[in-house]
């Protein structure tokens, strides 16, 4: 691809993390997405593309607020939470590459500390309130439960393997400034921590935050004249499994199959990297179970061989393959999929500290919501 | 055993002979009126069979546990004894079929491809589809 048509990642901007938050979901998210272009360099001026969720503050709210003036694409971000940061990015290519808009702001809130918490999203589902709650079959640690009992069943499950990922990511929120989860824990600590849903225990789970974050998507060519190093965009993909998101955890036809598959071989194949170029990983985790299935998905192992890739601190802060290097959705934040991002991009520009990941040239992220997945490669300039 | 009590929300018509079913004591599942195949979930369309409509049949209620998990702590938006067993059975008449159920554990620990058959559980106004060990043969 011509240096003119590459894209880049170029500024990222996030809220203050933590359970009940007063200021509102609009609030949150202007404030992220001011930050991103403070964090930029770039003029609010410069910002033409927006592409946000519906139901979230819409764009001309967002542009008014950060000073944008040009609001020439507006775009609506459909694909699942989760998935949906990810999913964004190709969006924006595609706007940038049409002469849309040449500087897009990809933005996500969430406040899942509100009444209902991250359950509601399910209760409000019809045929779920009619067929799934009144056997218990009810908040998603039970759905990535029974998951992961049938994942025990096929292929063996070593709790430890689970317990290493929480560990690991403690230890690397421990290094991230803004980290809900600052002390660390060890394995004892995972393996009497409460069951919640067998095999999975409280500390399996993602946490509860209200927050927002955002990023700023324009050419490589106009990253380079930007104060700060571009993240380079090599590899973007989305794509979705065939099932809906009402029968994901019930009728899916092959069960552990969360993706992200396809999107994440077409990424790699953008990227013209292998598996082995990879030098960090964000891997979406909503639950310790959901990166097993993802890194065996994404190829970096067969079906039912990812344990041994997280096992004994390998991903944590000096192992050999650091994934959630801001302690992930289990112990940074969850606001699904867009810290991931935000993560990967600091790495990129080497500006983690601690938690820099010695030569970090390619990163990678890997998300989902629902059926539906994405995958990104970043690199940095070269 | 626990059991949970969590009526059914019934928006519209289409899940109702599910219920109505196991008030009956048994289990009753949709399949397309042109070539037989289930439609788990109904909808109200047919996805193999555009014309089609959704027809309910009986089923035996036997089935095997495809997955399976002890709930310890309760999320449902009403107050729920924990633990209980949760379950996705596959009734022997519809593979691929998965039924969310309970599972009564009193005279066993579950396990992945255990045999099971319906124990229509009365609740406060529905009756839950819970399944027990059975041996075959029975």
């Amino acid at each position: 691809m011509q240096a003119s048509s590459r894209i880049a990642i170029v500024g990222v901007g996030e809220t203050e993390f933590r359970r009940r938050q007063e200021r509102s979901l609009d609030a949150l998210v202007v404030d992220a997405a001011r930050r991103a272009v403070a964090d930029s360099g770039l003029q609010p001026a410069d910002i033409d593309g927006f592409i946000a969720p519906a139901g979230q503050p819409p764009a001309d709210e967002i542009a008014l607020a950060i000073g944008a003036r040009h609001r020439s694409y507006t775009g609506i971000n459909a694909y699942t939470p989760g998935a949906g940061p990810v999913a964004a990015i190709v969006e924006a290519q595609l706007a940038i590459a049409a002469g849309l808009a040449r500087t897009v702001l990809i933005s996500y809130g969430t406040q899942t500390s509100k009444p209902g918490g991250p359950y509601a999203f399910h209760a409000a589902d019809p045929l779920k309130a009619a067929l799934e709650m009144p056997v218990g079959y009810y908040g998603q640690p039970v759905y990535f439960a029974m998951l992961a009992q049938r994942y025990q069943h096929l292929y063996g499950l070593d709790s430890r393997h689970l317990g290493s990922l929480a560990v690991s990511q403690r230890a690397w929120a421990a290094l991230t400034p803004g980290a809900q989860k600052q002390d660390l824990i060890t394995l004892d600590d995972y393996f009497t921590s409460p069951l919640v849903s067998e095999p999975l225990r409280t500390l399996d789970c993602c946490l509860i935050t209200d927050g927002a974050a955002a990023f700023i998507v324009t050419t490589l060519d106009r990253a380079r004249d930007l104060p700060k190093r571009p993240a380079v965009i090599a590899g973007v993909a989305a794509g979705s499994n065939p099932v809906t998101l009402t029968e994901m955890f019930t009728q899916s036809r092959d069960f552990l199959d969360i993706g992200p598959g396809a999107a994440a071989r077409r990424a790699f194949e953008q990227a013209g990297l292998g598996r082995d170029a990879v030098d960090f990983a964000e891997i979406y985790d909503c639950f310790t179970i959901s990166i097993l299935l993802q890194l065996e998905s994404l190829g970096f192992c067969a079906a039912g061989e990812a344990g041994a890739l997280v096992a004994d601190g390998r991903t944590g802060p000096g192992g050999k393959f650091p994934v959630n290097t801001h302690g992930g959705h289990l112990s940074h934040a969850y606001i699904p999929g867009i810290t991931h991002v935000v993560e990967a991009v600091r790495q990129i520009r080497g500006e983690r500290g601690k938690a820099q990941v010695a030569d970090a040239s390619v990163g990678l992220v890997s998300t989902f919501g629902g059926p539906d997945h994405a995958t990104l490669l970043l690199t940095v300039d070269r | 055993m626990n059991v949970p009590d969590f009526p059914p929300r019934l928006d519209t018509d289409l899940v109702k002979p599910f219920w109505t079913a196991l008030e009956q004591g048994t289990l009753r599942l949709p399949a397309c009126s042109v070539c037989g195949a289930w439609q788990w979930y109904p909808y109200e369309f047919v996805r193999c069979h555009p014309e089609a409509t959704l027809q309910w049949r009986e089923v035996r209620g036997r089935g095997t546990v495809f997955s399976f998990t002890r709930v310890t702590r309760n999320f449902l938006p009403v107050e729920t004894a924990v633990p209980y067993v949760c379950a996705l059975v596959e009734p022997d008449e519809a593979p691929g079929v998965r039924i969310a159920s309970v599972l009564d554990t009193d005279s066993g620990e579950p396990s992945i491809g255990m045999r099971v058959r319906l124990k229509p559980t009365p609740r406060s106004n529905y009756t839950a589809p819970v399944f027990e060990p059975a041996t075959d043969g029975e």
